[in-house]
């Protein structure tokens, strides 16, 4: 089945902004000034009736623990209902829970509250109750400790790992084709808690969360882009502190999953959320507090090599996604299947078109860059050097993945969670029949918003990433002293083509992840 | 008809990869395809699984209707295969057989049915009493050469909780590695430590 794509006028209307930012942009105007809060942030501490809940949600370790309860016991569920229920993916919780609930619903989460699955994941929290599970009594705390705690060698210090771990999680996705099966969602349920058990295990912290998790790394630089983060209230308590037990621990709270130090924390990346440091700060200077959108993605992320091809590959990945449900992917993957002479389940030809899917923007962007590079050294007399400009510029492509993420699950949720309630009361779904036209009518008349709501939602989303990535180009350029509108115009082109090609990939039919979930008597 | 299948689909991972990457030379005539699930929006008709698929000088299609048959359902398999060069239809006896999908023990091969070629398509029909996983092998041969088309089948719910004890076993082998090893470190500063106390009291 397929969800209708978005209908022309809505793309008109965004080429027709994007036009008018583009023009902006090589006119100089400085887009800053109409930033919503324009760079102000306000800690959720500081409002008045605000205050006492945020304290209580960092401050209880028991919520948190409650939370991971829920999650592993839904994450238990999904083993469970894979391993011993229907193979029919839509029927089946496994597949409707894992890949059209959480899998759309972690993206948009991130939107409101970065990183804050991570805080609750059960793969992690899997390990650490195996691992290092910690027992309170009171003001007492017992931990035993199973891990070797190595320290992680040196090639796995980055975000390399994740990336080909990423990288592999879309191939099983789209190409071996997990989603539509429940068995196969509760394998990958199993190997990722196996994983992180291994790495707890073996290393000190948690490397897994670091630099292995697919998904954490996706949730890191993505909430780049998120209006919150965990930030110290005074800075000025954080210089002056001498025991950093952000960075250390305590004898009841664990020490920061990512060894961050709260004090010089400028970035999102690597904060997976867990309120360690806001219990374990002995002056309760640590607080959630509320940015301005994407200001972290504009300004203040520091640039490094391995995290800039993890966010490059991030939007060829995410642009795939979308490429692999149109209906042209089918016939022209066949077709290809045909010429080379690949059978059986397609897997060459797929993987010939991944690695062209990912090369291909690759390449844009490198050549891009170098003309950019070459362009602003003849004219300054100055090169900045490949590599710099590379890794700064890269952050453009945060926002044009996110919004295109965001938009292409709002399809998935909002079409295919239809009736997901439903099969909380039959989770293997059980004696249920296919969906069919019956789903189908069902569907359009029971979505949460309707149709037309989700194409204003895509458009404003298309809108949204366009405008942060033109703020992105304008101030890290400014950064690299590239002053010349001129010298704009490549990565410009750039960011115009990416975004177009995600508008058209809106406007097509898009086939359902794992089918519809209305659960209709097996008479139908 | 069938005996009662162990679900052993965990090691379908494992054979999958040894599929795709050993065996080149023997895809040429001997495919083993996991079927493309679609639902079909025209109708309330349950969807098929089908694959098209290029061995040898033939291009073949195969179809199983229902995807996901349960046991006591009646089903069918249509198989087409059409010369690559030329687009002529193969037109001899094609064999379909079943055999139990398990890596190790009993396959328990049967025959479905030998069937001629019918307005361009074999079509064989089929009814499972148990549940289980199986593998449904078409066979042909054309210019002296066999050609065997091999496609897995789930029939009915899954029934194994065999990978759960096989990840719980992973984990326990971990810690229980660990712990060795953080003993035998222990053990040796323990050691190191007696050694050092012992060459400064002399």
């Amino acid at each position: 089945m397929t969800h209708p794509g978005l209908p022309e006028y809505w793309a008109f209307v965004v080429w027709g902004f994007m036009v008018l930012l583009s023009i902006g942009l090589l006119l100089k105007i400085n887009f800053s000034r109409f930033s919503f809060l324009n760079k102000k942030t306000i800690s959720l501490y500081q409002i008045k009736f605000v205050s006492p809940v945020i304290v209580f949600l960092t401050q209880s370790r028991w919520l948190i623990l409650v939370l991971k309860l829920v999650v592993v016991a839904l994450f238990l569920l999904v083993i469970y209902a894979g391993l011993m229920g229907t193979p029919v993916p839509e029927r089946n919780i496994a597949t409707v829970l894992t890949w059209n609930i959480w899998w759309a619903g972690l993206i948009i989460s991130i939107f409101f509250l970065g990183s804050a699955w991570c805080a609750v994941c059960p793969w992690d929290t899997l390990a650490s109750w195996h691992v290092k599970p910690r027992f309170w009594l009171k003001k007492y705390s017992l931990k035993i400790n199973n891990s070797l705690e190595m320290t992680p060698p040196k090639w796995m210090r980055s975000v390399w790992p994740a990336l080909i771990m990423f990288v592999g999680l879309t191939w099983l996705e789209l190409g071996y084709g997990i989603t539509t099966s429940p068995y196969m969602t509760a394998i990958l349920s199993l190997v990722m808690v196996v994983l992180a058990v291994i790495s707890l295990a073996m290393f000190k912290n948690k490397a897994f969360c670091h630099y292995i998790c697919p998904v954490g790394r996706t949730i890191g630089f993505y909430s780049q882009l998120a209006p919150v983060e965990l930030r110290p209230v005074d800075n000025d308590i954080c210089t002056d502190c001498k025991t950093m037990e952000c960075f250390t621990g305590t004898e009841l709270v664990d020490a920061c999953p990512t060894q961050l130090v709260m004090g010089r924390l400028t970035q999102n990346t690597y904060c997976t959320s867990c309120g360690n440091c806001t219990q374990s700060c002995p002056d309760k200077n640590v607080a959630w507090r509320i940015r301005p959108q994407s200001q972290e993605a504009i300004e203040s992320a520091k640039p490094h090599w391995d995290e800039a091809w993890f966010m490059l590959i991030l939007l060829t990945l995410t642009s795939f996604h979308g490429i692999t449900m149109m209906e042209f992917w089918e016939d022209n993957l066949r077709k290809f299947a045909q010429i080379i002479g690949d059978s059986g389940q397609l897997l060459v030809s797929f993987s010939v078109g991944l690695v062209l899917s990912v090369l291909i923007p690759v390449g844009i962007y490198a050549l891009a860059i170098e003309i950019t590079r070459r362009w602003s050294s003849s004219s300054s007399g100055k090169d900045l050097g490949f590599k710099k400009i590379f890794t700064s510029l890269v952050f453009v492509t945060l926002p044009l993945a996110f919004s295109y993420h965001l938009a292409h699950n709002l399809n998935h949720m909002i079409r295919e969670s239809v009736g997901a309630g439903q099969l909380f009361l039959n989770p293997l779904g059980s004696n249920v029949s296919y969906s069919g036209v019956a789903d189908q009518l069902l569907i359009k008349n029971s979505m949460l918003l309707s149709e037309n709501n989700i194409f204003i939602l895509q458009s404003v989303l298309m809108m949204f990433g366009f405008w942060i990535a033109i703020k992105v180009l304008q101030r890290r350029t400014e950064d690299l002293n590239i002053k010349s509108s001129l010298h704009l115009l490549p990565m410009l082109i750039f960011i115009v083509a990416i975004n177009s090609f995600h508008i058209w990939m809106l406007m097509q039919p898009m086939t359902m992840r794992v089918g519809a979930l209305c659960v209709v008597p097996a008479s139908l | 008809m069938f005996l009662k299948v162990k679900n052993i689909k965990f090691i379908k991972l494992f054979s999958f990869v040894i599929v795709v990457f050993f065996s080149g030379q023997a895809l040429a005539h001997h495919v083993l395809g996991r079927p493309a699930y679609s639902l079909n929006e025209d109708s309330n008709t349950p969807p098929s699984m089908q694959v098209e698929t290029q061995i040898g000088s033939y291009f073949v299609t195969y179809m199983v209707y229902p995807a996901f048959p349960r046991a006591g359902e009646r089903g069918r398999v249509n198989v087409y295969a059409s010369r690559i060069d030329d687009g002529d239809s193969y037109g001899g006896k094609m064999f379909f057989e079943v055999k139990n999908d398990v890596m190790f023990g009993d396959e328990n091969k049967e025959l479905l049915g030998t069937q001629s070629i019918d307005d361009g398509v074999y079509r064989q029909g089929f009814i499972f009493k148990e549940d289980g996983d199986y593998i449904i092998t078409a066979s042909f041969e054309a210019d002296g050469e066999p050609y065997i088309i091999d496609f897995p089948l789930q029939v009915g719910e899954g029934s194994s909780m065999a990978p759960v004890l096989i990840a719980l076993a992973f984990i326990v082998f971990a810690l229980i590695s660990v712990n060795v090893l953080q003993r035998r470190r222990l053990m040796r500063e323990k050691i190191r430590s007696v050694r050092n106390n012992e060459s400064q009291s002399e």
